[in-house]
């Protein structure tokens, strides 16, 4: 799991405790009159950003220059209002525009190849770094222990011919940004570019980073970041704090736009397939979802009755399926659905979808049974497969058969 | 790596310690691998010390800590594997624990845990790395050998050896759950595995793919490799440049998924499973396998001729595009390079549904949507058998805390199933009421009213010797209050007195399971040939018990202490029942076939006299009667009506221990229960101290 960061809050918050330059900046809905003078103080330019959590905002257009008060009021109004990535900004802010002699880009970020932190810079700053050849990036681990020193720092700067006024200055700032990356819990930070004033200065004039939820960092004593607009539904929201509300077993669910057939799925590998295939076949899945690593019955009840009070009275075909459990208690989890699509029917009123079941794992017979029962208690169409069929193979039965019946009706 | 090959992070031999064993997981996991392999020599856990995990192969002893077990342990029992079941705050200490104590004798460290943080992860490869232990994980689930029969973790759920029969692949996946997924299915193309290891698909995979592949090319057990690789890192790659510098000799079958999560720019569930520039997408990995192999993805419908380049192909592997395709990839593979399959019979992947009720849907959809039930196989054919005795139509299991069937009050009326105690008490018997609420409907007829409650009558006493009778007598004699007798009346039956009758319902189930029997008050002509069967079998079981010198089963409910001196033998409160019934006009099959059993018995020599059926045998008779219908109906379990009769005796003989309590209160005399010491036998020397 992973929370971004956006540049305003890096501005907001980090640079400062961390003695990473910035350029001086000023939200967007501050007063007229505050603006006017950040702009006369700046040299009457600056710069417009949206804050959005989304990269790639020059690409988007809607990283202005402006040069005016008016030019800078105006601008602020429209790129609060633009989607990026199909993100909404939380508002704009002016950004002191920074003289640079060199645009640099340096990342930080847990690294496959080292299995453990790297840094990577670049002098081709303020493009995507992975558009920058081979020859013109360096890439070296840092011991998670020592951290990142100036003087490696320094080496990386040097081997790619860095002028040599600007070294100190730069290593100096790579430790305080290693600092920040390694105090806060970060698993990525990238500064994209590093604007290098004529006199030698380095501001941090972009940044992203990714803080992991799972160190203990993450969660800074006194400090509520801002909430960004999330482009999810209600459904994925109410899904996230239930996951949240507990690390025993799996909630995980992202919305696909699919209209036709509502997936239980189990295990984050068997899941992915099944919805690859459902999609490739037709099935038109409504969401991706695990809900694998043996849920108690209460967990699974719970996850259960929020997919089906979101979705089931839209759905054409309810598919529960997953591989052949390791660890889940198929017992557990399936008699928890049924007490849930049992519910459901008797708080909402019927339902009458057919039901498309497969699975394999510990106590399996005694899980199937408990949903066949229910489901004949419902009078719901069903068929049921074991672990000896396989899932890719009862995810295309199930996308054929929600077509068949769609046919059908049109028939 | 450490481990010079795939054999090195588990074998026969290795003996595993399990961090955080007391845990949900971890003690449940524990047992059935201790069942499966018996590889595991300890386990331990913060403040549960002393304690044991119980398992099917004797107990496992939890340590306070690694340090305590290691000084606890026989030296030929020292863990060189360890199992991390620790809560993700606790990994990174338990792992410098495991360093500390266990630098000299510790191979591997298989971490289970989620959600340990990436900074910890890289600091746990880092200390493990300086100390020379191979971390498998985070997020594995173990690993299995095959051939050795032994894992570490979860792999195989708790039939290992159903997914896992020793044979030529090595499956590594991302995902555990595809370890076992994929080794089921590749049984259905007539191949085993030597072994299965889920890396684990957190943002760092401590055991990078590179280095087990060269671990795998090492096994000899190996022929063959199929990998499941899911977004994220670039693993593959480094990989895929190791093995072409190394001409690579074994063929992988590689399945990639995720490509899902690029389209829509969503996480999947794995934490790794994160797109991270452009070589870590599934779509990367894809195109980088491909290039690998040199010939386009496995097609199901193409036809495939030899020819040196696909024998050239085949030799790196190839990719497919659908899960079930692995089995066909990989006997493709086995055929055109000449490998031998693992076992001669085989079956190829299909739908097979194992239970169908598409009811009018059905009907209208064409023959390949609306599929007939196929054959469920074995073990789960039986299980499927066993348990759906058990299962009750149109009923469902729920939480009972606040819920009943049996009762309810709607703050006026108190209800029995739904019929008003009040009416039921203007209305109706004791003995209708009790069926009404022992079996959720009333009485048909006032014939069966009649049998329950003289049922009950019969229970109420068979004199002040019985146990139960005694059991009252015991504790009015304590000076103990009348609730506390009654419940002496209770705990002085068992299943030998009183409770017999339980065993006389499940017999009679046994014996009229297989026989399409609507009314059990309606004659039925087989019974003198089914009791002589009965008999028949009952003597063969009693002679071959007897030459084998063990124990065997009694017919239950046969013959009765004090109703046994004569040729032919009868119980009389039975007697009076079953008159009733035959003045009635009506039958009992059961009791019925009792009296058949009885002289089929005496007839084929098993026993000497005809023997009593006694009255345990007719309160199972006449309840399984009036139970009969809603059982073939599948409206009420076995297991109710075997407790009815039981319930049934219970209350008839409850109310008469009060009687017993009430007569002993009145005219026994002070601690008369007790026997004097001179009558009491010793049966010990006395012993000095």
């Amino acid at each position: 799991m992973a929370l971004r960061v956006a540049e305003l809050t890096f501005f907001d918050y980090f640079a400062s405790r961390y003695n990473i330059p910035v350029p001086r900046h000023i939200s967007g809905a501050a007063e007229i009159n505050k603006i006017k003078r950040s702009l006369e103080e700046w040299g009457g330019e600056a710069i417009v950003k949206p804050d959005v959590m989304s990269g790639k905002r020059g690409k988007a257009g809607v990283i202005v220059t402006v040069k005016n008060l008016h030019d800078a009021l105006k601008e602020i109004k429209r790129v609060s209002g633009v989607e990026v990535n199909g993100k909404m900004p939380r508002n704009a802010y002016l950004v002191e525009k920074i003289p640079a002699q060199q645009e640099i880009y340096t990342a930080i970020t847990y690294n496959s190849t080292f299995l453990g932190p790297s840094f990577t810079v670049s002098l081709a700053g303020g493009v995507d770094i992975e558009e920058v050849e081979e020859d013109r990036k360096v890439t070296i681990p840092i011991n998670i222990y020592d951290g990142l020193d100036a003087y490696q720092a320094g080496e990386a700067f040097a081997s790619l011919g860095c002028p040599k006024n600007l070294i100190s200055n730069l290593s100096r700032v790579m430790v305080f940004f290693w600092d920040l990356f390694i105090s806060c819990g970060m698993e990525s930070a990238e500064v994209n570019p590093w604007r290098i004033t004529p006199e030698g200065k380095p501001y941090a004039c972009d940044f992203k980073a990714v803080i992991d939820e799972f160190n203990y960092k993450a969660r800074v004593p006194g400090v509520v970041f801002p909430e960004y607009p999330e482009n999810i539904s209600d459904f994925e929201e109410e899904m996230a704090e239930w996951s949240a509300a507990s690390h025993q077993g799996q909630a995980h669910v992202s919305s696909l736009g699919g209209r036709k057939i509502l997936p239980i799925l189990f295990g984050g590998g068997v899941s992915t397939i099944i919805s690859e295939t459902l999609e490739a076949t037709g099935g038109s899945p409504i969401f991706l979802s695990d809900f694998g690593g043996n849920p108690p019955y209460e967990r699974m009840l719970g996850t259960a009755r929020i997919c089906f009070s979101h979705h089931l009275a839209r759905a054409r075909l309810l598919l529960i399926l997953g591989g052949k459990a390791n660890n889940t208690f198929i017992d557990v989890t399936f008699q928890a659905i049924a007490d849930a699509l049992v519910s459901y029917v008797e708080e909402k009123g019927p339902v009458n979808i057919p039901v498309v079941i497969g699975r394999g794992g510990p106590r399996l017979v005694k899980g199937l049974l408990a949903m066949k029962q229910a489901l004949d208690y419902l009078k719901l169409p069903y068929v049921i497969f074991g672990p000896d069929t396989p899932v890719t193979m009862v995810a295309e039965y199930a996308a054929k058969l929600v077509n068949g019946i769609s046919n059908l009706k049109e028939v | 790596m450490r481990a010079g090959n795939l054999a090195d992070l588990l074998k026969k031999g290795d003996w595993v310690a399990v961090s955080n064993i007391a845990g949900r997981e971890a003690s449940h996991v524990s047992a059935v691998s201790q069942k499966y392999c018996g590889n595991i020599s300890g386990g331990w856990a913060l403040g549960k010390g002393g304690q044991k995990i119980e398992t099917p192969k004797g107990e496992i002893s939890v340590f306070a800590t690694f340090e305590e077990l290691l000084r606890l342990t026989p030296a030929e029992k020292l863990p060189n594997k360890i199992l991390v079941y620790s809560p993700p705050e606790a990994v990174y200490g338990e792992v410098k624990e495991i360093v500390k104590y266990g630098e000299k004798i510790v191979e591997t460290i298989f971490i289970v845990t989620e959600h340990v943080s990436v900074e910890v992860t890289a600091k746990i490869y880092q200390i493990c790395r300086q100390a020379n232990i191979d971390v498998i994980g985070c997020n594995t689930l173990g690993i299995i050998n095959s051939h050795d029969q032994v894992r570490i973790g979860a792999v195989g759920g708790e039939t290992p050896e159903e997914s896992f029969k020793p044979g030529s692949v090595t499956v590594i996946s991302n995902s555990g759950n595809m370890v076992n997924t994929i080794s089921s299915y590749l049984l259905s193309a007539g191949m085993g595995t030597s072994f299965g290891l889920p890396t684990g698909k957190d943002k760092l995979i401590l055991s990078p793919l590179k280095e087990l592949l060269v671990l795998a090319e090492k096994d000899e057990k190996t022929k063959l490799i199929v990998l499941y690789v899911e977004p994220g890192g670039t693993y593959e790659h480094e990989a895929l440049g190791i093995i072409r510098e190394k001409n690579f000799s074994k063929p992988l079958v590689v399945y990639v998924a995720g490509e899902i999560a690029e389209k829509h720019n969503i996480s999947l569930g794995h934490a790794g499973a994160v797109v991270e520039g452009s070589k870590s997408s599934a779509a990367a990995k894809k195109q980088a396998f491909d290039s690998y192999f040199g010939i386009e993805p496995f097609r199901v419908e193409k036809k495939y001729h030899r020819s040196p380049e696909l024998t050239a192909s085949l030799a790196r592997g190839i990719r497919v595009q659908a899960l079930h395709h692995i089995t066909k990839a990989v006997t493709l593979i086995v055929s055109v390079l000449g490998m031998k399959k693992d076992f001669s019979s085989s079956k190829p992947l299909g739908l097979n549904p194992w239970f169908v009720n598409l009811g009018e849907l059905g009907k209208h959809l064409p023959a390949e949507l609306s599929p007939a039930p196929g054959i469920v196989p074995e073990p789960y054919s039986d299980q499927v058998k066993q348990q759906s005795k058990h299962l009750l139509t149109g009923m469902i299991r729920q939480s009972m805390r606040n819920a009943s069937h049996a009762s309810s009050n709607d703050g006026v009326t108190p209800r029995i199933y739904g019929y008003s105690l009040l009416e039921v008490m203007k209305e109706k018997s004791l003995a209708a009421a009790l069926i009404l609420y022992w079996t959720g409907e009333l009485p048909r007829d006032s014939f069966e009213e009649r049998l329950a409650e003289m049922t009950l009558i019969a229970a109420l006493t068979n004199g002040p010797g019985t146990i139960s009778a005694q059991g009252a007598k015991l504790s009015a004699s304590a000076g103990n209050n009348p609730n506390t007798a009654m419940i002496a009346t209770l705990a002085t039956i068992g299943l030998t007195h009183g409770g017999n009758g339980a065993k006389a319902v499940k017999f009679l189930l046994e014996s009229f399971a297989d026989l399409d029997i609507k009314d059990p008050y309606q004659e039925y002509g087989e019974l003198q040939k089914l009791a002589v069967k009965t008999a028949d079998d009952f003597k063969k079981r009693k002679r071959a018990a007897k030459e084998a010198g063990i124990e065997y089963e009694h017919i239950p409910c046969l013959g009765h202490p004090v109703f046994r001196h004569e040729a032919v033998n009868y119980d009389p409160r039975e007697r009076i029942i079953y008159s009733y019934i035959k003045e009635s006009g009506r039958e009992n099959i059961f009791l019925e076939f009792y009296h058949h059993l009885v002289l089929a018995l005496k007839e084929n020599g098993s026993t000497a006299l005809v023997l009593a059926v006694n009255v345990d045998a007719v309160i199972a008779s006449v309840w399984l009667g009036i139970c009969w219908r809603q059982i073939m109906e599948k409206q009420m379990t076995m297991t109710r009506a075997v407790d009815i009769p039981f319930i049934a005796f219970a209350l008839g003989r409850v109310a008469g221990g009060a009687a017993e309590f009430l007569d002993h209160q009145d005219f026994g005399t002070e601690m008369d229960m007790r026997i004097p010491v001179k009558e009491c036998r010793t049966l010990t020397r006395p012993s000095k101290l």
